[in-house]
Parts: structure tokens; C-alpha cells; sequence
């Protein structure tokens, strides 16, 4: 590191002199995606495949043009899951966000390497342990006869074990968990370039902790919340191991239809259209967070 | 390094106080479910009531047991699985990376119409529920009818880490000012030099965060590898979901625990060996 | 009796007896897809290992979903199956038979048929080899009822509440389940309107859907459920057996009826390993001695009329045998329960989540 350093600041006082040309054309660029390109067209045709099935006349392969899988989707057994399925990944964002910033900003901000560290792998947890496995841990914690109900029926403070898992209220807080570490991550270094002069400029001007966030942490960390909100938003819509294992079934996310579909239904064309539809309507929140993103950039760059 | 503007070391009141309630609360989450399967394993008891009544190390001892035992035979095998999920994990982690590094620098470096339409398309992998996505690539693969091997599984992994690692990459892109790298340039250096000696060093965080997040998901990752892995071809995680289906005893719970160690050995190791100061910690 | 069973295993593979250095199928491969849970395990420790050790052979075992999702693997793979030989419930068989995926077995390679009850030696147009009986009846708490329950109109009473689970709508479970309901209300089974109306009534208290028999073991032991069904009693061999600690009891004895569900061994067109060993894996599974053994670790019922079974495994109430099929047990029509599948599948979800 210190050789590259050094290299890096002669480097720069020689550059003040010379006006540089634009040296690099549009073509280099292309180029330099190619690569990654190449990585995701598997993908692509799979996506298209997928298309491809989601209009075919034959449910169960590529047979003929029909739309009459997008047609049968206009049943309540459809539109109800997707109306859970929107409601549950937006609070869930919600949720996330309130959890990431002040997660990411202690991160941040301790002094401590160890305590750092340590922070940061128990964020990635949740990520590491096979989602089967950590069901148990929260139906250990959670569950009818879990440490918490057994301690408020001890206590006496309720009569009949609370309900918090198998249901929606169980979902949320896999969701949460779960994509918790997608938020994080991207706010820490959203975070680490929030310049410091503006935060002190601020205390100097006297104003209080929480006007100061309101009015210059969180405008400047915007892009990032966008970001990592959006992050969540598409995670959390497709999800499909936290309703399974956490919803006892009972809470039918897209994700859960759509596995239906596929087997025992055996309607994969339907599969195929579901899908579809979902991805629209997550892009079309991406491409909407996209739009606030670069218009939060024209107004901080004019 | 701390920012100290962020949040106030000391005083600072109720703001202080919401926001290191509302992080402890974010820590709790992430970590409740895992710590309780931690204590389990320890358990002396046949049953998984909690908290244990008495502590032991005999689920480690038959979990290490499984790894020595040829009991079993194909798919049902650990020691396979284990080999191949750490193989298929290392392939998806260096290629996704090694494509990503470039991408994240067209994109950073230009025009504003590209990123985000490129942006998007390497977003899409994160939105397509993978119940479907694990259809589409079975139905792709056996009607191509190719020996694919490992990338059988590669090729479905890379896609899945691609939206993780660009956003890593880019992140630490967005940091590196035009200027230092046009300065290496205009003392002869060719723009490919540069970028190799200059800017791929200051991405290091980054990159790493790409590192460690494209091979914890690979490594961990399930539902597309259900549709995906053959009888010659499985993952760890698929082993043990056929082991929990059966049975939980408290040995599925301190291999999961190795699974852990496993994760965390590689990501200490990948952060050692890329990121020397620039440590993701 | 033991020895009979041995008679007829060393008449089914005489080879075997004779060649004693090298065994009749040294260096082949079986490829089998079986089931994730319980009584996939017992596949591989009743069968396969003593499969392996008889003849020389070696079984590769996936052991890896449910019946619904081999379908959709095999239904993926098409004409070029990674598999010799798949386990699976009636209802898949029949699919995949319907398919044209599958290859009729010789049944001359499979002397050990002649034992087999005749109403299940074959199924599924004769693609499919009768296995063993899936039954399904009752879960119930020991701790709660000290009498087994009667009838399945118990999960509707009061005390029960949110403390009842169901079979997920995927499961075949579950459509029996709507068939019990039926009768329940003393129709023919079929009266699926009244039933649904009836079932509508649960919604709200159910605790979960049994996707995951041991996430519903864990829940039984920590007595957070009283009783359950249509479930199979299958899934609870170890816990069944030692109910002090599980709080587990099941029970086939119910008004409304139990239900029992062929199960077949396939074989998918051009699999990739031999003919010959092949047929004599179906044939082993068929064996008086395996039947018995896996009867007993698995509790479905053997279809094999001699099955060698230990005393405990005889009387158990848990293991129906072909001559207990009476009047009281439900054995679907198979076409009637394709023409509905789909609808009740989706009505059955709609109804309870």
C-alpha cells in the first residue's frame, strides 16, 4: 500500500499541469461490460424461455401463442397473494431501513476494531445459516411453547400463548431478518461518504442531533436509502423460504404461488405468467427508485 | 476513521438513545434464531427443549462422525457435498468478481443513460423468484443436453452473486476521483495500466464485500440448486435439507455450526489475503 | 415363516446363492430417487444397503423431495432421466405414466410379485409396481386425550383451537382430508361445497399446516398442538413409539374412515442403468423379509401377503395390513381424484389461508 500511495501522489502533482484529453471512447466502455455480460446471459435466456412458456398454449410445455395463462391469473387465488405479497415486502422495507441506519451508523462510528468486527459478522449471520435451520431457532424462541410465550405464561402476563409465528406478524420478522444484512452493507459505505464537514458545520451552528439528521444526514444518505430500500423491496417480494417455513404455509406469498404452480399444479405456464408479473411490477418500483435516485443527483450536483 | 458527526460518542440525548436502541433491536434480529441453535448444539439432551438442562459436546462428536462414516453413497454423501459447494462457491466468487471489477467502472466512468439501464439488467437476477428461476435453468440445461458438470451449478450461482458483487464494486467505484487516474495516464501510462495498477487497488473494500458476499450466497444458496444439483453434482445445503427433513436431532445443529465456521474461516481468510489495511472489518 | 422367506428369496435369485466370490451384479449402478423424509432414510438402510450387499451392485441414492416435486423433475429431464428407479405416491405414478415417461417392467423379472396381494402387484396402466400402503388417520396429543379420537369432527370442537393442524393443500392429505370432511357431514366424499363450507370454519383455528413433520414433532413435544389430519402416521415411527416424551398418538379407528394410498416403484424410459438390475431392485423391494423390515421402521403398509414382520410390528395399531383394508378404509378411485385435484387444490387454500 505505502509504494501505491506514493506513486499516487506524485502522480498527482504532475497531473495539475497537463489538460487531459478525453481519451476514453464509448467502445472501451462496452468492452469493459463484456465480460460480466457473458456471466449473465444464461440468465437472459432464461428469462426469455421463461417469457416464452408464460404465452404458450400448453400448460405444461412450449406448445402454440396463448395468453390465457395471464388471462386465469385474474383470480382472487392470484391477485390476493399478490396484494400480500406487495404488502408485506413494503413494510418490510420500512421496517429494514429503520433497523439499517442506526445499525450502519454505530458500525460506523465505533471506535473499536473488535466491536466493528464482531458487529459485522453477526449482521452477516442471517445470511450464512441455512434458513431451515434458523426456523427452529425461532420457533424455539417464538413458538406456542417457546422461551418467550413460557416466560409471559409464567409471569402471568398472558393467559393463552400469543400466536407470533405462522402467521404474517411471523413472515415480517423473517423478512426482516433475512434481508437485514442487504441494507446494512450498502449504508455503511453510503455512510463512510457523508462528509464530516457538514455534520460539524452543523453542531457549530448550533443545531440539535436530531435536526442536524433530519435536515443533513438523511438528505445526503438518500441515495443510498433508495438504494438499499429497493434492494430490500425486490428481495423480500420474491421471497419464498421465509413464508414457507415461517408462515406455516398460511401466509401465501407470490413466491409460495408460484411453487404451487410449478408442482403439484403442474401449471407452469401459469408459473411462467405469475412470474412475469411480479418482475414487472418489482422493476417498475426499481425504475421508480432509479428516477428519484438521479433526480436527488441533479438537485445535489446543481 | 469513526464519524464521529454521525453519532454524538457522548450527551446527545434522546437521539442518541433511540438510535442505539433501534441498532440493538437490528442486532438482536439478525442474531436471535442463530445464537439459540449455538446454544442448542451444546445440548446433552436427546430432545431440543431450550434452554438445555445440561451441556455437552456429543452432537459435534456424531456430527464428525458423519464426515468419517462411508455409509452413505451418491448425493447422500457430506464430504462430497462439502468439496463440491466449496469448489462451485470459489469458481462463482472469482468469476463474478473478476467481471464485476470492470463493469462497476464502465458504469461509474459513463454516461449516466448506460449505468442505468445497466444497472437494472444486473438487477434483475435479484428480483426473478428463484422457484422459477430454478425451472427455467433445469428446463434450459436438459434440453441443450450438455455435459455441464460443475457449471451446472456455476453458471445459475453467477447470476444469482452478479447484482451483490456490482453493487459492492460500484460503491467503492463511485470513491475514486477521475483525477488520479487521468494523472497516471498523462504520464504515459496506458488507461488499461491504470486501471490495474491504480484504481483496482483503492476498490480493494469493495471488491472484497463483492468476495465475501458472492461466496457466502453460493455457498449457502438452496432453491435453485434443488432443481439444479444431479445425483454426481450436490451441495452441501442440499444435504442437509434432505438430513433435517427426516430428522432434527441436536448433530444437524452442530453441523450447523461447522457451517458457520466454514463461512467465517473463508470470509477472515478472504479478507486477509485480499484486503491487507483496507479490511472490510 | 422365516425360513419360507428365505426359500423364496434364494428360489427369486438363485445366482446369488451359487456365486458366492463374485456376485451376479459386481460393478453395475442403480440410480434411485426417493423420498426426503423418514421413509426415504429407511429406503436406503432396508433396501438399498441390503440390496448392495446381496447382489454386488451399488445403489446411488437421491433422496431428495416429495412425490410432487420428482414429477416436476422428471417431467423436466424429459426423455434423458438421471434415474433407474423411483419411489413415489399412486397419484405421481399415474401422472408420469399419463406422461408416457415411463417403462412398462417385465413382470416375469419379478418372481417376487406371486406373494403380492393381487389388488396392488401393479397400477398405473402397469407402469407402476405396487410398493407399499401410504395410510393416513389422526394425530392426536396423548396428554390431552386420554381416549383416541373417534371421528375427524373433533378438530372442530372448541377446546382444540389454535391447537390443530392440517395437511398442507400439496399433499394428497389434503385432499383426502376434503373427501373426510364429506363423509363427516354424511356425504359420499364428493360433496366438495359442504365441505369446503365446513372446513371454511377452521381457518381461523389453525395453528399451522404440517408442510414439515418435524417442525410439527417439535410442536407436539413442546405441547403447543392437540390433534391433526388426514396425516400419516408414517412420518412418526420413533415418536409414536415412545409417546411419554413426544405426546404423540395416532389412530386409524374413525368413523368417517382411514385412508390408504398405493404406492409404486417406476422406471422411466431410457434410464441410464441396465435392465437386469434394475428389475431385480423392484423384485427386492418386493421381498417377504424387506416388506416386513420396512413396514415396521416406516409404518406403511406391506403389500407382500407374508411379510416377515416381528411380533410388536404384527399387532402394532399403526401398520395396516392388506386384510385390515375393510370396509373402513378409503382407497381413492384415481380418476376421480385427478379430475378434482386441481380445483381442490386451489379451493383448499383459498378456504384456510
Amino acid at each position: 500500500m505505502p509504494a501505491h500511495e506514493q506513486t499516487l501522489q506524485s502522480l498527482m502533482r504532475h497531473q495539475s499541469a497537463a489538460r487531459v484529453r478525453r481519451w476514453r471512447p464509448d467502445s472501451a466502455l462496452w468492452l469493459l461490460c463484456l465480460p460480466a455480460l457473458l456471466i449473465i446471459t444464461p440468465f437472459l435466456v432464461a428469462c426469455l424461455y421463461m417469457l416464452r412458456f408464460s404465452v404458450s398454449a400448453d400448460t405444461g410445455s412450449i406448445n402454440g401463442f396463448s395468453l390465457q395463462a395471464y388471462a386465469e391469473l385474474a383470480q382472487p387465488y392470484f391477485l390476493r397473494s399478490l396484494w400480500l405479497t406487495l404488502k408485506l415486502a413494503a413494510s418490510s422495507t420500512v421496517i429494514v431501513l429503520m433497523l439499517a441506519v442506526p445499525l450502519a451508523m454505530v458500525i460506523v462510528t465505533t471506535r473499536s476494531a473488535s466491536w466493528r468486527r464482531l458487529m459485522t459478522v453477526v449482521v452477516l449471520l442471517p445470511m450464512i445459516l441455512n434458513l431451515l435451520i434458523q426456523s427452529y431457532g425461532w420457533i424455539l424462541l417464538l413458538g406456542p411453547a417457546g422461551v418467550i410465550n413460557t416466560t409471559l405464561l409464567q409471569l402471568g402476563m398472558v393467559e393463552r400463548p400469543l400466536i407470533l409465528l405462522f402467521n404474517e406478524k411471523g413472515v415480517l420478522l423473517g423478512l426482516v431478518q433475512t434481508s437485514l444484512p442487504l441494507a446494512v452493507f450498502p449504508l455503511m459505505s453510503s455512510m463512510r461518504a457523508v462528509s464530516q464537514e457538514y455534520l460539524e458545520a452543523a453542531s457549530g451552528l448550533g443545531a440539535s442531533h436530531w435536526r442536524s439528521f433530519v435536515d443533513i444526514t438523511l438528505p445526503l444518505l438518500k441515495p443510498g436509502l433508495i438504494g438499499a430500500g429497493s434492494i430490500v423491496f425486490a428481495f423480500n417480494a420474491s421471497a419464498f423460504a421465509v413464508p414457507l417455513l415461517l408462515g406455516g404455509r398460511r401466509v401465501r406469498m407470490l413466491g409460495l404461488a408460484i411453487r404451487d404452480m410449478i408442482s403439484p399444479l403442474f401449471n407452469w405456464s401459469g408459473a411462467a405468467a405469475g412470474g412475469m408479473v411480479l418482475i414487472l411490477i418489482i422493476t417498475l418500483v426499481l425504475v421508480l427508485s432509479t428516477w428519484l435516485v438521479s433526480r436527488s443527483d441533479v438537485r445535489g450536483g446543481s | 476513521m469513526s464519524r464521529v458527526g454521525l453519532l454524538p460518542g457522548e450527551g446527545g440525548g434522546s437521539y442518541r438513545l433511540v438510535v442505539c436502541v433501534l441498532a440493538g433491536i437490528g442486532i438482536v434480529i439478525a442474531a436471535a434464531p442463530v445464537v439459540i441453535i449455538f446454544i442448542m448444539s451444546f445440548s446433552a439432551a436427546e430432545t431440543s427443549s431450550f434452554p438445555p438442562s445440561e451441556l455437552s459436546l456429543r452432537w459435534y462428536e456424531s456430527a464428525l462422525a458423519l464426515f468419517r462414516s462411508d455409509e452413505s453413497s451418491g448425493s447422500q454423501a457430506v464430504g462430497a457435498a462439502l468439496i463440491s459447494s466449496l469448489q462451485v462457491a470459489l469458481v462463482v466468487m472469482v468469476l463474478s468478481v473478476t467481471a464485476c471489477i470492470p463493469l462497476a467502472y464502465a458504469l461509474v466512468r459513463g454516461r449516466r443513460r448506460l449505468r442505468q439501464g445497466m444497472e437494472l439488467l444486473f438487477t434483475l437476477p435479484l428480483v426473478f423468484p428463484l422457484v422459477m428461476l430454478g425451472i427455467a435453468f433445469l428446463l434450459l440445461a436438459e434440453s441443450l443436453r450438455w455435459e455441464l458438470g460443475l457449471w451446472r451449478l456455476v453458471i445459475p450461482h453467477l447470476a444469482l452473486v452478479v447484482p451483490f458483487v456490482l453493487r459492492n464494486c460500484m460503491s467503492a467505484m463511485q470513491s475514486i476521483s477521475r483525477e488520479t487516474e487521468e494523472a497516471a495516464i498523462s504520464l504515459g501510462a496506458s488507461p488499461l495500466r491504470a486501471g490495474i495498477d491504480i484504481v483496482v487497488p483503492l476498490m480493494k473494500p469493495g471488491i472484497l464485500a463483492g468476495l465475501i458476499f458472492a461466496f457466502i450466497i453460493s455457498f449457502n444458496e438452496f432453491t435453485i440448486t434443488f432443481f439444479m444439483y444431479t445425483i454426481d453434482q450436490s451441495t452441501l445445503p442440499i444435504w442437509m435439507y434432505s438430513r433435517t427433513v427426516s430428522s432434527l436431532d441436536p448433530s444437524t445443529l452442530a453441523l450447523s455450526v461447522f457451517i458457520i465456521l466454514i463461512d467465517l474461516v473463508m470470509i477472515i481468510a478472504i479478507d486477509k489475503i485480499i484486503a491487507g489495511r483496507a479490511s472490510l472489518f | 415363516m422365516k425360513s419360507a422367506a428365505g426359500m423364496a428369496a434364494a428360489l427369486a435369485m438363485p445366482s446369488i446363492v451359487k456365486a458366492q466370490g463374485s456376485k451376479r451384479y459386481d460393478g453395475k449402478t442403480v440410480r434411485l430417487l426417493t423420498w426426503s423424509d423418514d421413509t426415504g432414510l429407511a429406503v436406503l438402510n432396508h433396501i438399498a444397503k441390503p440390496f448392495e450387499e446381496a447382489t454386488g451392485a451399488k445403489v446411488i441414492a437421491d433422496r431428495t423431495g416429495s412425490t410432487s416435486e420428482m414429477v416436476a423433475k422428471l417431467r423436466a429431464a424429459g426423455d434423458r432421466p438421471q434415474y433407474d428407479v423411483i419411489t413415489l405416491a399412486g397419484v405421481g405414478g399415474v401422472t408420469l405414466a399419463a406422461d408416457g415417461l415411463l417403462a412398462k417392467p417385465d413382470l416375469n423379472q419379478l418372481p417376487n410379485l406371486e406373494q403380492v396381494d393381487p389388488q396392488f402387484r401393479t397400477g398405473a396402466d402397469g407402469h407402476g409396481i405396487g410398493y407399499l400402503l401410504w395410510t393416513g388417520g389422526m394425530i392426536y396429543n396423548t396428554k390431552t386425550f386420554s381416549e383416541p379420537p373417534v371421528s375427524y369432527a373433533q378438530m372442530w370442537d372448541e377446546s382444540v383451537e389454535s391447537r390443530l393442524f392440517l395437511p398442507p393443500a400439496t399433499w394428497t392429505d389434503a385432499l383426502d382430508t376434503i373427501f373426510a370432511t364429506s363423509v363427516m357431514l354424511g356425504g359420499d366424499g364428493r360433496d366438495d361445497d359442504a365441505a369446503f363450507a365446513k372446513l371454511a370454519e377452521l381457518r381461523d383455528r389453525l395453528l399451522t399446516f404440517g408442510e414439515n413433520p418435524t417442525q410439527l414433532v417439535e410442536l407436539f413435544r413442546s405441547n403447543a398442538l392437540d390433534i391433526g389430519g388426514v396425516y400419516a402416521p408414517a412420518f412418526f415411527a420413533k415418536e409414536l413409539a415412545n409417546p411419554e416424551q413426544s405426546n404423540m398418538g395416532a389412530t386409524y379407528d374413525l368413523e368417517e374412515g382411514f385412508f390408504a394410498d398405493l404406492m409404486y416403484t417406476i422406471m422411466p424410459k431410457s434410464h441410464p442403468g441396465d435392465d437386469d438390475v434394475v428389475h431385480a431392485f423392484i423384485n427386492y423391494t418386493l421381498d417377504a423379509g424387506v416388506q416386513g423390515v420396512m413396514a415396521e421402521a416406516v409404518l406403511n403398509g406391506p403389500v407382500n401377503t407374508q411379510a416377515v414382520m416381528s411380533e410388536a410390528a404384527r399387532t402394532s395399531p399403526f401398520i395396516i395390513k392388506p386384510e385390515q383394508l375393510s370396509d373402513k378404509a378409503v382407497v381413492h378411485d384415481k380418476n376421480f381424484i385427478a379430475s378434482v385435484r386441481e380445483d381442490w387444490i386451489k379451493r383448499y387454500t383459498q378456504t384456510l389461508s
